[in-house]
């Protein structure tokens, strides 16, 4: 949820108790008032009759008395509340009614003053109106105050996460601007020193790469360069002769360990990062022809069902990719296997025969398991770090104990 | 025929020159760009083999120089970086060919005749072993006058037998040079094997010496009759 929705939000739920208390307060409020000014209004009426009887012994003409009862005395006045049926629309309506009285003739006389009231519904009502109209002032101005305030307050976030989210491994860590709020420096600051110690770590890696590379590669070129010297040397008996083919052939397959991790590091590093179209289909057919010899030597029945498929990717590490899994599917097969392949735009499976195989097969995708012919495992490791890099889901399945099947949604 | 060969890594440039020179290649050296340098302005070469990574200066900027000076010149550049960026780059600005550190000599000396044919230096395109004629500009095989048909890798496990005669190559060697990074060591030799097996049957049924001489256990080797 982004930050302004989440601050909504909070503030329309802190704003609830608000209103159900501001209602309760406004109700009482409003039936306080108008019992207080009828109170207020009955009141002087009845001075003004009172008054009136003093000086004429009688009530004056014009009079909105109520009620006039014999005999019954009140000493002090005397409110009270009562309900009266409108025969109009037969409804039971509130009035205040206060009770006072004269001696008249020597005869007490109880008169009734009554003045209307608005019912509880009416007031609800007015406390409603009151209330939404209220509601609807404060929501518009607490929306453009904390819109304002989340877009002027948060703008050096907002301006540090879109620079973050820009920035790549392999580019110079961006530069993020002071702002006059002190945390948001302390974000900034810490960020930055994070980065660049990644960033030097990063190209540190990538050096050392680069020189143990070299330095290994050039190396190797000598001992490689030696043994083949030693091999052709006319007075080598045959003991030396094994003895230069073990240096050269241990050689040749540390250069291609070396390449394969070199490789591995790389894509780690995301230094393969062209994005083009690449049309798997076309690809995997080419693929295939590579290995078209080794197939046909050993008997392996190839079937390919393939759909159009086209995915953004790096066309180096696309071929990488697919190279990788053949390979597999043809290494790791038997005399007269099979290999069949289904392409799909979402999905690629690859099924092979191969030895029988019991146990996870998910380590089959880790580096260094050292399978029974000895080699490293790099191969699937390698195409799991690409699988990664584009975030495709890659799983090792055995069916039926012999074969191997590897599933990818791209 | 004068090839430079520019390595910063002494003992490197003396093994492949040690190398070439035993086929009958003249050899100049050079260890750094300006020597280098120096060299390409002063006489011809037929061809240049150059290091990328040299201490003062790119082997790339060599590359440029020499086709300006000399566009006969064949070049064949030597990484150790194996990015692709660097091969497209030496390709771009007219290297013949691209070659990866490490290598087997016999590679070099495979890559090395088969640029000078290319190029024309050595008089003819056809490559001959007793009475086995190779036309490597049509990749064809003749026995005297009688064309045999071989398939690609026997072919080309012939032409880099031959352009390593009397040498002893290792299977290795042979399966690096076939199929490269895509097949395996440890898949490679029955292939080869059956391979050689073939070649030898065809160039027995053409009526011609058969020059492959197996090295037990280690590899195969060219002999001339």
């Amino acid at each position: 949820m982004k930050l302004i929705k989440r601050t909504y939000l909070h503030t329309f739920i802190w704003l609830l108790p608000v209103i159900i208390i501001g209602s309760v307060y406004c109700f009482y409020m409003i039936r306080f008032i108008i019992y207080e000014e009828t109170d207020e209004y009955l009141t002087y009426e009845m001075e003004r009759l009172v008054d009136y009887y003093n000086q004429n012994k009688n009530l004056p003409e014009f009079h909105k008395v109520a009620d006039i009862i014999e005999g019954v005395k009140y000493e002090t006045p005397v409110f009270k509340d009562t309900h009266i049926l409108e025969p109009g629309d037969n409804e039971l309506v509130p009035h205040r009614e206060l009770y006072f009285s004269i001696v008249h003739k020597e005869k007490y006389f109880t008169i009734v003053l009554r003045h209307l009231l608005p019912g509880n519904d009416d007031i609800l009502e007015g406390t409603l109106i009151i209330i939404v109209g209220l509601l609807l002032l404060i929501t518009a101005i607490l929306f453009f105050m904390l819109n304002h305030i989340s877009g002027k307050i948060w703008a050096p976030f907002y301006k540090t996460l879109q620079r973050l989210k820009k920035y790549r491994i392999n580019e110079n860590p961006p530069t993020f601007p002071a702002s006059g709020i002190d945390e948001f420096n302390t974000l900034n600051d810490t960020v930055n020193s994070l980065l660049s110690k990644i960033s030097h770590d990063y190209a540190r890696t990538k050096e050392f790469n680069e020189n143990a590379s070299h330095e290994l590669q050039t190396h190797l070129a000598i001992i490689r360069a030696n043994a083949g010297k030693l091999l052709n040397e006319p007075g080598s008996g045959p003991n030396n002769i094994k003895t230069a083919q073990e240096i050269q052939n241990a050689a040749i397959k540390l250069s291609r360990s070396q390449k394969s991790l070199l490789l591995l590091s790389k894509i780690g590093n995301l230094e393969f990062n062209k994005s083009e179209e690449v049309n798997l289909k076309a690809l995997l057919q080419q693929v295939l022809l590579l290995f078209d010899e080794a197939v046909g030597i050993r008997g392996i029945n190839v079937s390919v069902i393939a759909e159009e498929c086209t995915r953004e990717m790096d066309p180096g590490l696309a071929d990488i990719f697919l190279t990788n899994l053949i390979k597999n599917a043809v290494k790791h097969n038997v005399q007269n296997g099979f290999i069949s392949i289904s392409l799909t735009p979402s999905c690629l499976v690859i099924e092979n025969s191969g030895l029988p195989f019991i146990g996870n097969p998910d380590i089959m995708l880790e580096r260094f398991v050292v399978g029974v012919q000895g080699n490293s495992g790099i191969g699937l490791s390698i195409v799991k770090q690409i699988c990664n890099l584009y975030q495709y889901s890659i799983s090792y399945q055995v069916v039926n104990q012999s074969t191997h099947r590897i599933t990818i949604h791209l | 025929m004068k090839l430079l060969i520019v390595e910063d890594n002494l003992a490197l440039l003396e093994s492949i020159s040690d190398s070439l020179t035993a086929e009958n290649f003249l050899c100049e050296k050079a260890q750094d760009y300006f020597t280098a340098l120096e060299k390409i302005n002063l006489y011809n070469y037929s061809l240049i083999i150059v290091d990328i990574n040299l201490p003062d200066g790119s082997g790339l900027g060599l590359i440029k120089s020499m086709k300006k000076l000399n566009t006969e010149t064949g070049i064949i550049v030597v990484s150790a970086r194996n990015s692709l960026g660097n091969k497209l780059e030496g390709l771009e600005l007219g290297a013949d060919d691209y070659i990866t550190k490490p290598f087997d000599m016999a590679e070099l000396v495979a890559r090395v005749k088969a640029l000078l044919r290319r190029r024309n230096f050595a008089g003819s395109n056809n490559v001959e072993i007793n009475d086995i004629t190779i036309k490597t500009d049509s990749r064809e095989v003749f026995v005297q006058q009688t064309k045999i048909e071989l398939t690609k890798s026997e072919y080309d496990i012939l032409l880099f037998l031959i352009a390593n005669k009397g040498r002893v190559i290792t299977r290795e060697s042979l399966a690096e040079h076939i199929w490269g990074d895509n097949m395996d060591l440890a898949d490679s030799f029955d292939f080869i094997y059956s391979h050689i097996k073939n070649l030898r049957k065809k160039i027995a049924a053409a009526g011609a010496f058969d020059p492959i001489k197996a090295v037990y256990g280690i590899g195969y080797k060219i002999e001339m009759q």
